[in-house]
Parts: C-alpha cells; sequence; structure tokens
C-alpha cells in the first residue's frame, strides 16, 4: 500500500541537523561536536548551524556541553529517539 | 537452541513496536530454555553487555559515523559484526533472526560464515512506510528484497503483511510465515486510581479521556483524530485528547490541532515511561487507533489488555486484531467523520463498551500471549535447522 507522501522530504531543517549530528556520533559528552566540527561535517554555515541549534536546544532534542571553555554540542535521548523515529 | 537475534532497537532503545517485540519474543525463548543472544545498538547509559530473565544483550557502538542515514545504518552493521564475532567463538548458534532491514547486512554476512540458516522479520517495508521517493528510498527497498532473498525463511506479524512481501518482494507464498505480536497481558492488567491519572493530564471528573498512542509520524493517521475533534466535541461537550508519543511529524500535528480551533482539548505528552503509559491506557475512556498504514498495530492489543475500548482503522494487521462490534470499533481509514463517529459510539454505549472490553480481554489471553508466539517461533527455527 502506498501512502503517497515523501516525508523525509517535509522535515523541518533543524531536524534534518539532528539527523545528521546523529548519525555523525555526536550522542553523548564525549562524542559532542563544535559548531565549526559541525559545520564541516554538514557542509552548513556556521550561522545556519547556530540558529538550528539553538532551536534544537529549545526543543530539549540537543544539549550544550562546556568543556575548557569549548562549547559543545550533542543529542539528547530524546534527541536520539526522535531521529529514530523517522526509519523505524 | 542457540538463537542469535539482530535487532537496531531493544530497550532502553524504543522507538516503536520493534524494541518490545524483540523483548518479549528473546525472552519468551529464553524462558522456553533457549539459549538467546541479543545483538543491537548502544544507547546513553544502557551497559555494552547484561543479562535480561536470561537473555543475553550485546551493545555495539558505531564508531564511525557519517551524515547520511543509510551510510550510517551500513556502518553500524559492520561494528554489530564485530560483536557477534567476538560473541560467536564461545557460542555457535543454530540459527539467526534479523528483525528487519536495519541490521540485516550483519546477519546476511553471519549466515554466509557461519552456514547456518537466517530467519528474517519483516515488521514493515519502506515502500508501505513513506512510498519510495528518493535513491535513499529506494535503496532500503532493495535491501529488504536483498534481506527476504537471502532469508531461509521469512515471518510476517499478520496476512496483510504477508500479501504485502509477497507482492512487493516477489517472494513465494510458502516462504512467509504469519506469526503475530504479542503482549505481557498482565503488565495490564493493573489496579490504578483513575481520577489522578487523569487528573495529571488535565481531564477533569466530568470530562471524556480519549487517548491515542503512537510515533507522530504520518502513518499513524493521527492528524485525522484531529481533525475529528470539534466533531466529537459537538456530541461530547468534555471530550479531552491525549497523544502519547514522539516523531518527526509533532510540529505538523500540533498546527493541525491548533488549527481545529480545539487545540486546547488536546495534549501532546511526548514518549512516557512504560508504567505511566499503562496507567493512562487503565485510565481512559476510549483508545484510538487511526493508522493509515499498520502492519500490525501492537498498540491495540495493549489497549484491548488494559480494559478501554479501541476504535481503530480497518487497515493492515487491526483487520485481523479486532472484530468489529465484538472486540473494538472499527472505522474508515483517512476519514475524521467515521472516527468521529466510532468514538461517539463506544463513549454513548457505556454498557456496549463494557460487553467489547470484556470480549476483547478475552481474546488477548488466548490467542496473543509471549508463551505462545515464542513456541511458534521456535517451531519455525526447527524445520530451517532440520531438528524435527
Amino acid at each position: 500500500m502506498k501512502l503517497g507522501f515523501s516525508y523525509r522530504e517535509a522535515l523541518p531543517e533543524e531536524f534534518r541537523l539532528l539527523s545528521m549530528l546523529h548519525n555523525i556520533g555526536a550522542v553523548t559528552a564525549e562524542r559532542s561536536l563544535t559548531v565549526d566540527e559541525i559545520t564541516k561535517w554538514t557542509d552548513l554555515d556556521a550561522s545556519v548551524v547556530r540558529s538550528q541549534l539553538q532551536k534544537l536546544r529549545e526543543s530539549g532534542y540537543v544539549q550544550l556541553f562546556e568543556a575548557g571553555g569549548v562549547e559543545k554540542y550533542h543529542l539528547t535521548t530524546t534527541g536520539i529517539t526522535k531521529v529514530l523515529t523517522l526509519y523505524s | 537452541m542457540r538463537i542469535g537475534m539482530l535487532s537496531w532497537e531493544f530497550p532502553p532503545r524504543i522507538v516503536g513496536g520493534l524494541a518490545r517485540h524483540v523483548f518479549g519474543l528473546a525472552g519468551g525463548l529464553a524462558s522456553q530454555g533457549h539459549d538467546v543472544h541479543v545483538f543491537t545498538l548502544d544507547f546513553p547509559g544502557a551497559p555494552a553487555y547484561e543479562e535480561i530473565d536470561g537473555v543475553k544483550v550485546y551493545r555495539a557502538a558505531c564508531e564511525v559515523g557519517h551524515p547520511n542515514f543509510l551510510t550510517w545504518a551500513l556502518l553500524f552493521n559492520h561494528f554489530i559484526e564485530k560483536r557477534m564475532a567476538d560473541a560467536c567463538r564461545p557460542a555457535r548458534f543454530d540459527v539467526f533472526h534479523v528483525h528487519d532491514w536495519l541490521t540485516a547486512p550483519a546477519g546476511v554476512s553471519y549466515k554466509h560464515l557461519s552456514r547456518k540458516p537466517m530467519v528474517l522479520t519483516v515488521h514493515s517495508t519502506e515502500y508501505g512506510r513513506s512510498s519510495l521517493h528518493s535513491p535513499d528510498s529506494f535503496t532500503i527497498d532493495g535491501i529488504e528484497w536483498w534481506a527476504t532473498y537471502e532469508a531461509n525463511r521469512v515471518i510476517v506479524t499478520s496476512g496483510s503483511m504477508k500479501r504485502e512481501v509477497c507482492d512487493h518482494f516477489h517472494l513465494p507464498w510458502e516462504k512467509v510465515t504469519v506469526i503475530p505480536n504479542a503482549i505481557d497481558a498482565s503488565k495490564y492488567n493493573v489496579s490504578v486510581d483513575r481520577w489522578s491519572v487523569r487528573a495529571r493530564y488535565g481531564v477533569q471528573p466530568h470530562e471524556r479521556l480519549i487517548l491515542c498512542v503512537g510515533r507522530l509520524v504520518p502513518q499513524k493517521g493521527i492528524e485525522y483524530l484531529l481533525q475529528a475533534v470539534p466533531k466529537v466535541a459537538w456530541s461530547h461537550s468534555g471530550a479531552k485528547f491525549v497523544l502519547v508519543g514522539e516523531g518527526w511529524y509533532r510540529d505538523h500535528l500540533q498546527y493541525v490541532a491548533h488549527s481545529t480551533g480545539q487545540g486546547w482539548r488536546v495534549r501532546f505528552t511526548g514518549f512516557v515511561p512504560d508504567s505511566e503509559l499503562v496507567a493512562l491506557l487503565a485510565s481512559a475512556d476510549v483508545l484510538v487507533v487511526p493508522s493509515v498504514y499498520e502492519p500490525f498495530g501492537i498498540v491495540a492489543l495493549e489497549g484491548m489488555a488494559a480494559g478501554v475500548p479501541v476504535v481503530a482503522s480497518q487497515v493492515g494487521g487491526l483487520t485481523e486484531v479486532i472484530e468489529h462490534d465484538r472486540t473494538g470499533v472499527f472505522v474508515y481509514p483517512r476519514n475524521p467523520d467515521s472516527i468521529a463517529w466510532g468514538v461517539s459510539h463506544v463513549l454513548s454505549n457505556p454498557d456496549h463498551a463494557r460487553w467489547l472490553v470484556q470480549n476483547a480481554r478475552e481474546v488477548v489471553q488466548k490467542a496473543y500471549s509471549w508463551e505462545a508466539i515464542a513456541m511458534r517461533t521456535a517451531d519455525l527455527y526447527k524445520e530451517v535447522v532440520g531438528v524435527t
């Protein structure tokens, strides 16, 4: 049975970033990434990454982790589960 | 028998019904004396190895990432294979059981390496979940076909899924066996203070609690339930809707709820712990399963076991779980008017609703226990292994 929608194309932009963060492994504090690293992995502009990270933090899907004065980001468990709903 | 089971979901990594299915089946097989080893992905806070009720659980970390999901999935299969290789040295498995395409590459590798049979359960298909709309989607569809081709036997959870996989992947009818999902019914037979549970979700004693549980994704049809909210409210002014679950479609659904002008009646809870879900099921006046695609529909069974009347779309596996107006009420899929009719039918006829619940509980206990389903699965393993 065909459902007739292309759901992965309908994703909000910040959710695409959330999915990419998950797939590159930023799922724990130890594996958190800086904005610069995320920019390189995802090929998105730093300003876009910052703005989308902010939205994801407000939604509780991404957590900020500070180590030695450096800001890094990783998914929360809610964020991981959110990503997994896409393919399960 | 020594059984290797592969799944990308296993508690606490729970997304939909898959984790619960693998957990229940593995536990059911272990309780019957089989040596069950589950290989899955890691999750923050979960140990790399543990034993749960006799089931040995190995969690693999994916040490290499890639922004693309499909590439990542193929990479994590390598790390699951590595974990299996470590475990396989002391434990030679008789059969491998793969759940869905996500762990199929690791399962197929081990089938050829060990020369042991592989059983595949197809819980849903890419074709059914999302239609085939992108290069990645076509690749996932291809992996699903390849996995069904490589598998010695394929299990599906309903007759409608059997027709779907046989048609779509051109499988011989006799290669596919229907073994339904199951639940631990005793878990849902609980005594709760339903008024305090309802109060936690803003439902007052004189109001009606209409519950919907599922991933917030299009195939669950939740937008049609939301479009039915004003229609239900017209005949039941105290109707409140509680939606349990999470998913990428949440923003859109919240917009739909708001656009009905009755968004204040709807509460999105996100994920809730299992104990809270059971309490909610036991406290609701009606459970709605408005799916447009449903290979099985385990949430309907959960509702039936918990003693809440179920109103469900007449699609897929739900048509085999529910008998209309005897163990639940069917409504037309994608049809808010029909959903509103079904909900009102239950709310307006409390004696009939109680009769539905009583019938439904009997069916769940007789036909959908993990003990029965594990036994049927073990019989299928014996067939493919050649043990009689």
